[in-house]
């Protein structure tokens, strides 16, 4: 009995020998969601996760320059390309960790259903079409891709106004400054003043996915980031927050 | 053309007061820096806006604080000649005197002057094409009184024109006013504390002292009296007026002052043209009995009008003669030991080489002699 | 010109469209609040100065939400201004505007350096010779700051080139509409292996930053000789 005790004592009064720092670098739209996992994996594993956000461009340049990003979670296939392409990611780490569906907002709420049938030109009247930089910006890109594949593309180009990310193409909707916008489910949620009006088709456009990866040089704490990453408990708050997970 | 003033105005430690009538002709502002002359010229030109006080200009009113009126200076048909010409430097001296033109009123008031006219009168006719970065500070003021008077002002405004410039530069500019005096009768406002110019132009001098107005009259007048220094005692000068009798070969020219003869360096000017002349006090010596075998040439005999003493070593005595009033600067101790007393007969004697050429000039052309 | 593309080119057009209209009409209001800054008193004048100048010490991004507030689709003044049939909002008109309000406080210090450097005795001068205080701005006064306006007008000019964050804020980036140069060169940034197209935009930019700053520096030399006299 002592020795069980013993053995449930150190394991469950257990820390590990050294608490290591590890330095994440990801995209500035899973600020909300991953600052909940950041807390639960320092609870749990009593390392220091600490989130530097930014653009996905700017967090690939630094990396490029030489910043000490132990992780990477980027909200662009293409930039975590070429990180990876010059051997700055541990290639065997990558995994897609998450993925996100678009959706066309609106000031008001109302249901729009989202086909080739539908009469978008129409439907923005004189106003503008807010949507993220559609040739920079993952979420303009599929965006764009979503609506040529629906042939709606032509009847709108000249009505859209492109922001410099998802986020402020999200603002020009709830300010009223455009009636209608194509952003992440992600970001319509995040905003109570803009209304879901419909969901574009899952094969209408790429799959929306963030890769995630460690550094070459990162140690075995950002492996355990990577790993934490991937189990239910943070799963559980990237679905609550609006991500399509690996059950999705 | 009258001019009547009447301002209070209390700054920097200054309290203005006066109050004055001018006839026509130059009226001179005569007093020490600090007197209050250049408030109340700025005060009539509208850029000084006085507590209280009234001017008019020819029955015109320019302001008065009773009735609110107040007329800016762009609308009270002014020429003002400052201290440093304030020529426009993007003009050339051709735009720059024909810049009042622009503005003036043609309904025939103010001097209708033609600009070829002034051109000649001051000179500046080789000038006209020059920028004034490349004037002399001369030929500078020049062109400020040219652009003044092309402005067909009813009034001059003359802030100390000449204490920018140098000895003769000052004669020079000090005769082109005369002429404006003379030859075209444009009245006159003139700020000045060098006596000599008062002397020269001036029709009346209104002294301020401290804020107030302390004398006022013809500069014969004012001049004459012993108890008046405002600008210090080494500035007391009586002013005589005496006719050109006659030219001498040796240089001199002989004057009549009243019947009394008076020789000075020669002065170019025809017989018979009447002439003011200063003499300053210190330039002149008293002497009881008449002196032989002396060179000074003016001996003036009179009688002695009035002694004034302050604290210091000298003494102004003013001596009653047929040439007008004179005032000698001689020391307490002479008064003492000549027994200098008011109705005493004695002599002024005048070093002929002492009367300087500037204190020479041509009296103004007034309507109404004193 | 394979050099740059037709989007490309598009670009600097627009950027050279929207800076000229923002420094020509700004430059009256810019002059006058210059001379009002310099040579008047006023309750409230460093309110005003101010107001002036906060456009350079906010963030750009704040200055672009509070032109989207006031000027764009159903905000107060832009709702008014289009029943006059002005329209801010997602129109180049709107970038020139961003451009303009980012470029003021330059254009108006510059422009209020020079006149403080004139001789207000002139102005007093040129008032006993009947001017009114219109005429002696215009025929004293103005020719005098000539120079100084040109430097203001070249420096704003630079800045509404180059400026970025209000624009995108406020009208977002629209070909061909609002996507200035630096706009473009922001999406290009974004992508990986843009930077080459990035760069030549850059030099573009730089180019014509210089060209500016070459024709300001000789025409403000020919009108200061022209008035200092020579």
């Amino acid at each position: 009995m002592r020795s069980l005790f013993a053995i449930l004592a150190t394991t469950l009064l257990a820390t590990p020998a050294v608490a290591d720092r590890v330095t994440v670098f990801a995209a500035s739209s899973l600020k909300n969601a991953l600052q909940e996992v950041a807390d639960g994996f320092n609870a749990a594993t009593g390392h220091d996760a600490v989130l530097s956000l930014a653009g996905s461009s700017a967090l690939a340049r630094q990396i490029q320059m030489g910043a000490p990003a132990d992780v990477f979670i980027s909200a662009n296939v293409a930039w975590m390309d070429a990180v990876q392409a010059e051997s700055l990611v541990n290639a065997d780490s990558r995994i897609d960790l998450i993925g996100n569906r678009l959706v066309l907002i609106g000031p008001h709420p109302a249901t729009v259903e989202i086909s080739p049938a539908l009469d978008l030109a129409k439907l923005l009247g004189d106003g503008h079409l807010s949507m993220a930089l559609v040739q920079a910006v993952p979420a303009g890109i599929y965006g764009k891709a979503a609506l040529e594949h629906l042939g709606l593309w032509d009847s709108v180009a000249p009505r859209v106004a492109q922001a410099d990310n998802a986020r402020a193409a999200l603002a020009l909707v709830s300010l009223g400054q455009a009636p209608l916008g194509v952003v992440y489910a992600t970001d319509a949620q995040a905003d109570a003043r803009v209304h879901v009006l419909g969901q574009f088709p899952a094969d209408s456009h790429p799959r929306v996915t963030y890769p995630a990866a460690a550094a070459t040089s990162a140690g075995a704490a950002a492996h355990d980031f990577l790993a934490y990453l991937q189990g239910d408990a943070a799963q559980a708050i990237f679905a609550r927050h609006g991500f399509l997970t690996g059950a999705q | 053309m009258s001019i009547s003033v009447r301002l209070n105005h209390r700054f920097d430690g200054l309290e203005l007061d006066v109050a004055f009538e001018a006839p026509p002709g130059v009226t001179v502002l005569f007093g020490q820096s600090g007197s209050g002359k250049t408030t109340v010229i700025n005060a009539v030109a509208g850029l000084l806006r006085p507590q209280s006080g009234r001017v008019s200009v020819d029955g015109r009113t320019l302001f008065d604080t009773e009735t609110h009126s107040w007329l800016p200076p762009h609308k009270r048909r002014l020429g003002y000649v400052f201290q440093e010409a304030r020529l426009f430097p993007h003009l050339t001296v051709r735009q720059n005197l024909s810049y009042g033109r622009w503005f003036a009123p043609r309904d025939g008031q103010g001097t209708g002057e033609d600009f070829d006219k002034i051109v000649d009168l001051l000179g500046l006719g080789p000038l006209l094409d020059r920028r004034p970065a490349l004037l002399s500070g001369g030929e500078k003021q020049r062109v400020a009184i040219g652009r003044a008077v092309l402005a067909r002002p009813q009034l001059i405004l003359a802030d100390e024109p000449l204490a920018a410039l140098d000895g003769p530069r000052k004669s020079e500019i000090l005769s082109y006013f005369e002429r404006l005096r003379d030859d075209l009768a444009l009245p006159i406002l003139y700020v000045s504390h060098s006596a000599t110019e008062v002397a020269r132009l001036a029709t009346t001098v209104i002294a301020l002292d401290g804020g107030k107005v302390v004398r006022q009259g013809p500069p014969t007048q004012v001049f004459s009296d012993p108890s008046f220094a405002p600008a210090g005692v080494r500035s007391v000068g009586a002013v005589l007026e005496a006719r050109v009798a006659c030219h001498h070969d040796d240089g001199l020219s002989e004057l009549d002052a009243g019947g009394v003869p008076l020789f000075l360096p020669h002065v170019n000017r025809p017989l018979g043209t009447p002439l003011r002349v200063r003499i300053a006090a210190q330039d002149v010596m008293v002497s009881l009995n008449t002196p032989t075998g002396m060179s000074a040439l003016n001996v003036l005999p009179g009688t002695v009008g009035a002694v004034r003493t302050g604290d210091g070593p000298g003494a102004i005595v003013s001596i009653d003669t047929a040439a007008g009033r004179v005032l000698a600067r001689v020391t307490r101790r002479s008064v003492a030991a000549l027994a200098l007393s008011p109705g005493v007969a004695c002599h002024a004697i005048v070093k002929t080489v002492a009367i300087a050429p500037e204190d020479v000039s041509g009296p103004p052309k007034a309507p109404e002699q004193p | 010109m394979a050099w740059l593309g037709p989007e490309e080119w598009q670009a600097v057009a627009l950027s050279l469209r929207v800076a000229g209209w923002a420094v020509l009409c700004s430059l009256p209001l810019g002059i006058f609040t210059a001379h009002a800054l310099a040579r008047w008193e006023f309750p409230g004048k460093q309110i005003v100065n101010g107001l002036v100048h906060l456009p350079l010490v906010l963030p750009p991004v704040v200055t672009g939400y509070l032109l989207l507030l006031t000027f764009g689709v159903n905000a107060p003044v832009g709702g008014f201004l289009k029943d006059l049939g002005i329209v801010f909002a997602f129109r180049w008109s709107g970038a020139a505007l961003a451009a303009a309000v980012m470029a003021f406080p330059l254009m108006v210090r510059a422009i209020r350096l020079s006149i403080e450097a004139v001789d207000p005795n002139l102005e007093q001068a040129a008032a006993t010779l009947g001017a009114s205080r219109l005429w002696v701005f215009g025929t004293v006064t103005l020719p005098l700051i000539l120079p100084g306006i040109l430097a203001g007008a070249i420096l704003a000019f630079a800045k509404a080139m180059g400026e970025f964050g209000a624009t995108i804020t406020f009208v977002s980036n629209i070909p061909g509409q609002t996507q200035t140069l630096p706009s473009a060169i922001y999406a290009f940034l974004q992508v990986p292996g843009g930077e080459s197209a990035a760069i030549r935009l850059v030099v573009v930019s730089v180019i014509l930053a210089m060209a500016a700053l070459v024709a300001s520096e000789i025409l403000a030399k020919r009108i200061a000789k022209r008035v200092a006299g020579g």
